[in-house]
């Protein structure tokens, strides 16, 4: 080899090392966003639209993987456990702050770096448009009379449309026969063929039936009235100020710097920002809200709080 | 009659039929690699979907739902590995044909059949819609657990030679369906701490494992294969006249069975093909041959494990409620493009219902012309050197049980089942009431346990409700036939029965 050659050859190499070094501008390579639930359901479709609007702003793409399993607890060990280096982000829904409670995982949302709350929903209360309940109060009121003697469908127990039933029973003095499903999906079949008499579920879950005039809408369980349905009282209003909603941000394995958080936090905003985010949240029966880091740790430490201080007893509540 | 053909002029564009065509053509090859699943395919395509107008997006969706049952049968008919587990009882008369060396014609009937079955339950969801939900809808708990024991039963009753023997793998199947998070408490059960198992052992990594696995594990233990015996014959594609017409009362009453199956939700084609081939069978004048090779058995599985789609379609459509997993993407991606599933559908939408109507049955004849004609190239399968075809399945196994769920865990299960299916056909256990088993555990489970909630723990109360005495009386029927057959003389008897499936 001729050494004019090899000189070309090192300053090649020079050249490689040297773009290499500039690497370091995040993010120079595809974002992951790990999903704890299978593909199709809510988390999903929010973590897709999301993503697909948000990469614009990264300017690399971000590709979601599953990792569906024990309410998200496969998903949320598995993210703590990925650098922190801001490659690795994953789905934040209401569970995130359960697990721990329920004994599924020992991870919370203290153990990560939460980046930004995007969308919130709320619970509903169904029955089945020919039941004699035309209102929350005769829906509670029959409910007390016979203790046990409405079969109230469930979408599985843990589930935090199940504790809002239990919240329910708590906040009213109701008592209600619980009828378990795997799923909203099959606990609002159940109402609409009447095997049970009533079933709670997120508002987005509901809204096609009850349009159809398949179901009914006695309450929702929220301070304000949801905009799909906003002829349905709130639980608040009716003077029971209970409900916990489901939600869905972001977040990643602690310890990822703060200025590369700030970064997946403004893209995020941005993409909340745009009217597709608006229609997406307006179709699925979803209430659009952000919060920022602070504010989203703040509230998610709350919420775990909350299911901490709440699951002991509502659980000693079903089984008496 | 002006919405039919307002439905029609929607979906005959060039666009339309081209994203159609690519949907039926993912599906194939999602069906026929046994890790890759229906489901995974639609959800995985649906964010395409955003990008493009609502009917190209349909369009690719149910070409890939139309796609992917029929190419299921395909290994399950060459290699006696289901691609799915709509095609188990596909395999049990399908690998038995292509072992007399008549592959061709399996696949054949399986493209014809499959959509046959397809094109009726099309028909069913076009002009009686309403029926069939209503019929939906009146499956509570206790007829939940009537027909998913009834499921079970068939399967292990006539899935080999000896009723006790089906009967253990199929109690087996149920007993790895209690591992996981029990569905009425949320209690964990045979979890060893750990939180992989949480979510009970998934049915595809054992499908896998017992199905693909365990046969080359056999062969290479036989240190001989089918393909050495037969020389790779092909045979004819397409069935005689005679035949045909001797299969059609097997494919049509078939069809029938697996869209009512497929309608009530949560069931599916896996159960429809089981409970239409017993059906077919008990009506045959020929029942003996059934499992060794019988067209009509063939017919009758494959016909109604893809008229199960169209019963899966009415319930959603009608009701909004999905049928199945791939329908609960399906609904999601109509929501996100501003359809709503439900009755008014039909009212107000009447022509976007027809445009489903005509893009499926447009899949359906798409996916037979690609049976038909892909009957002899993929039938070479049969001539690749056997330890490179039994290399080929251990890396597509192992690559799609991980791909599942993403997790390591699933191909340690997909090995472990592989071994238990090796010892299993060495000791002429069927295979296929361990799946179903498995499969129709949590649902057989909780829905009797839902069905004693709502009886308040009565179980005589249970028995007036008269669908699931129809179940309860079949289940019995089916345990108890081969015993009575058996008695009834020596004549009849067939100890060697039903294949190796």
């Amino acid at each position: 080899m001729t050494p004019p050659a090899l000189r070309w050859i090192l300053v090649g190499c020079l050249l490689a090392v040297g773009c290499s070094g500039n690497e370091e501008s995040y993010p120079s390579k595809e974002i992951k966003l790990i999903v704890q639930a299978s593909p199709g359901g809510a988390s999903d479709m929010v973590s897709r639209v999301m993503a697909s609007l948000a990469e614009g702003h990264l300017n690399v793409p971000i590709v979601c993987e599953y990792k569906p399993g024990a309410s998200g607890a496969l998903a949320f060990s598995f993210v703590a456990r990925r650098p922190s280096d801001g490659y690795t982000i994953g789905h934040a829904p209401v569970e995130i702050a359960i697990v721990r409670s329920l004994g599924y995982a020992d991870i919370g949302p203290s153990d990560v770096s939460l980046i930004c709350l995007v969308s919130k929903t709320a619970p509903a209360l169904v029955v089945h448009p020919d039941s004699p309940w035309q209102s929350f109060e005769d829906f509670i009121a029959a409910a007390k009379a016979e203790a046990g003697n409405i079969v109230m469908a469930n979408s599985g127990i843990g589930s935090i449309w199940h504790f809002n039933i239990l919240l329910l029973e708590q906040g009213t003095g109701a008592r209600f026969t619980h009828l378990p499903y795997g799923g909203s999906a099959p606990a609002l079949v159940s109402v609409i063929g009447r095997h049970s008499d009533a079933a709670v579920a997120g508002v987005g879950e509901v809204i096609s039936h009850v349009r159809a005039g398949s179901l009914r809408a006695l309450a929702v369980f929220d301070a304000g009235r949801a905009g799909v349905m906003a002829e349905v009282p709130t639980t608040h209003e009716l003077g029971y100020p209970i409900g916990a909603p489901a939600w869905s941000g972001f977040y990643g394995p602690a310890g990822i710097p703060a200025e590369r958080v700030a970064m997946l936090a403004d893209a995020f905003k941005a993409a909340f920002g745009t009217a597709e985010w608006a229609d997406f949240c307006r179709e699925l029966g979803m209430e659009a809200l952000y919060l920022g880091r602070e504010d989203f740790a703040e509230f998610a430490l709350e919420q775990q709080r909350f299911f901490e201080s709440q699951i002991p007893q509502l659980v000693r509540l079903e089984n008496p | 009659m002006a919405e039919i053909l307002a439905g029609l002029s929607a979906v005959l564009a060039w666009q339309v039929l081209g994203f159609l065509a690519i949907g039926v053509c993912l599906g194939a090859v999602f069906g026929a690699l046994p890790g890759l699943t229906a489901t995974m395919g639609v959800a995985l395509l649906t964010p395409l979907t955003f990008w493009v107008s609502p009917e190209q997006g349909l369009a690719m969706l149910l070409g890939i739902y139309c796609g992917t049952i029929p190419s299921g049968g395909i290994p399950a008919i060459l290699i006696n590995v289901p691609g799915t587990p709509a095609s188990i009882a596909a395999s049990w008369d399908g690998y038995a044909l292509t072992r007399k060396g008549q592959a061709g014609l399996a696949l054949g009937i399986n493209a014809l059949a499959s959509t046959t079955g397809q094109l009726t339950s099309i028909a069913f969801l076009a002009f009686l819609a309403f029926p069939v939900a209503s019929f939906a809808l009146r499956f509570g708990p206790a007829e939940y657990f009537g027909l998913t024991l009834l499921g079970v039963s068939l399967m292990a009753g006539v899935s080999g030679g000896h009723v006790l023997k089906g009967v253990l793998a199929g109690t087996l199947g149920l007993a790895l369906a209690l591992v996981g998070l029990d569905p009425m408490t949320a209690y964990p059960r045979y979890t060893f701490g750990m939180s992989e198992f949480l979510d009970g052992i998934s049915f595809v990594p054992v499908m896998i494992g017992l199905f693909g696995l365990g046969e080359v594990l056999v062969q290479v233990s036989d240190r001989q294969s089918v393909r050495a015996s037969t020389a790779a014959a092909i045979g004819r594609v397409l069935p005689r006249i005679a035949d045909a017409k001797r299969m059609a009362r097997a494919t049509f009453s078939g069809a029938a069975v697996g869209t009512m199956v497929g309608a009530i939700p949560a069931a599916g084609g896996d159960i429809g093909a089981v409970i239409a081939w017993e059906q077919a069978r008990r009506t045959s004048s020929d029942g003996d041959s059934f499992g060794k090779g019988s067209l009509s058995g063939l017919a009758a599985s494959c016909s109604a494990c893809n008229a199960a789609i169209g019963g899966g379609m009415t319930t959603m459509l009608t009701l909004g409620i999905p049928g199945d997993a791939v329908s609960a993407i399906l609904i999601g991606a109509l929501l996100i493009h501003g359809i709503q599933p439900g009755p008014l559908l039909f009212a107000n939408n009447q022509a976007f219902v027809f445009s489903i109507v005509f893009l499926m049955i447009f899949a359906s004849l798409l996916i037979m012309v690609i049976g038909i004609l892909g009957a002899r190239p993929l039938a070479k399968v049969l001539s690749i050197p056997a330890p490179w075809l039994w290399a080929g399945i251990i890396v597509f196994g192992t690559v799609g049980a991980y791909a599942l769920n993403n997790a390591v865990s699933d191909v340690w299960a997909m090995y472990a089942a592989g071994l238990a299916g090796f010892l299993f056909r060495k000791m002429q256990i069927p295979l296929g009431p361990l799946v179903l088993g498995l499969i129709l555990g949590p649902l057989m489970e909780s829905n009797l346990r839902r069905a004693l909630i709502l009886s308040r723990g009565d179980w005589s109360a249970m028995l007036t409700r008269p669908i699931l005495l129809v179940f309860l009386a079949a289940t019995a029927l089916s345990l108890l036939w081969p015993l009575i057959r058996a008695k009834r003389g020596a004549a009849g008897r067939n100890q060697a029965a039903i294949g190796d499936a």
